[in-house]
């Protein structure tokens, strides 16, 4: 982790060498059938995210801590900062790079945020 | 005779543990086939590839009109020129970010991806945004792959 910005859970960058690479679709707030959950309720959304995130994660045999980088798509810029807080809960073991976007629309109607993320798995 | 001489020291390397040439492993996590994406895609090994997001763009004016399946395929030649260059192919291809200007487009995206890709689908993200570089473009596309 380099430059880290604690105050946003993030960092400038990541080195890695070595480990597998997992490459994730965008994540957003659906259970397994791909329904929108907790609709209008910023939060809920963000958790329902994190917890999609996390099951993923375990399926490709990591946790979110091993994630990298990620891109974070949202329709609400104006929420960003409810989002950066919430992330200080969610990694234990540094934080990854980021970057924060505004998209017209999300692939799921009504999600607030999507996000795209790489992890590199420890051999 | 030539190939003796070959295996020789590569045998000699693998009886040492030498790992010389990482072998590429690659595992598609949950496979959608009816929206030609995969959930995540772990990869050990190989060499990576970052693509710059490709488009539709001057070399073919005539696919800039609003015509979503000639943009589609029009973007895939470049990006095959792209990878073919680097010695890959549409298979090293493990996640896309799409941009689209409108995702009512992401059925027709899905349906022309099955061409693209067989089954070894990549991971994607579509996301839809107001403007791309050119007034024209209906969509834009960042590879990553990795090459054996």
């Amino acid at each position: 982790m380099i430059l880290p910005v604690p105050q946003s859970a993030y960092s400038q960058a990541v080195k890695v060498k070595g480990g597998t690479l997992v490459f994730l679709s965008g994540v957003g707030p659906v259970d397994e059938k791909g329904t929108l959950q907790a609709p209008g309720d910023y939060r809920g959304q963000v958790n329902a995210t994190w917890e999609n995130m996390r099951r993923i994660m375990a399926k490709a045999g990591g946790t979110v801590d091993d994630i990298v980088t990620m891109t974070v798509y949202t329709t609400e810029r104006r929420w960003g900062e409810i989002f950066t807080d919430m992330r200080k809960e969610i990694f234990k073991t540094g934080y990854p790079s980021s970057a924060f976007m505004e998209a017209r629309k999300l692939k799921t109607p009504g999600a607030f945020l999507e996000i795209q993320a790489i992890a590199v798995l420890k051999d | 005779m030539k190939i003796d001489k070959l295996l020789l020291p590569l045998l000699i390397l693998n009886f040492a543990g030498v790992s010389f040439a990482q072998e590429l492993k690659k595992e598609f996590i949950d496979p959608q086939p009816q929206e030609s994406r995969s959930t995540a895609v772990k990869v050990k090994g190989g060499t990576m590839l970052f693509l710059a997001g490709h488009t539709a763009s001057q070399p073919r004016p005539d696919v800039d009109l609003g015509n979503f399946e000639a943009q589609f395929k029009a973007t895939f030649d470049k990006i095959k020129i792209t990878l073919t260059k680097a010695g890959g192919t549409f298979d090293d291809i493990v996640s896309m970010g799409v941009f689209l200007t409108d995702l009512r487009y992401i059925p027709e995206f899905s349906k022309l991806a099955k061409d693209i890709f067989k089954k070894n689908y990549p991971a994607i993200t579509f996301v839809e945004v107001s403007h791309l570089a050119r007034p024209q473009s209906l969509m834009e596309i960042q590879p990553i792959a990795v090459i054996p």
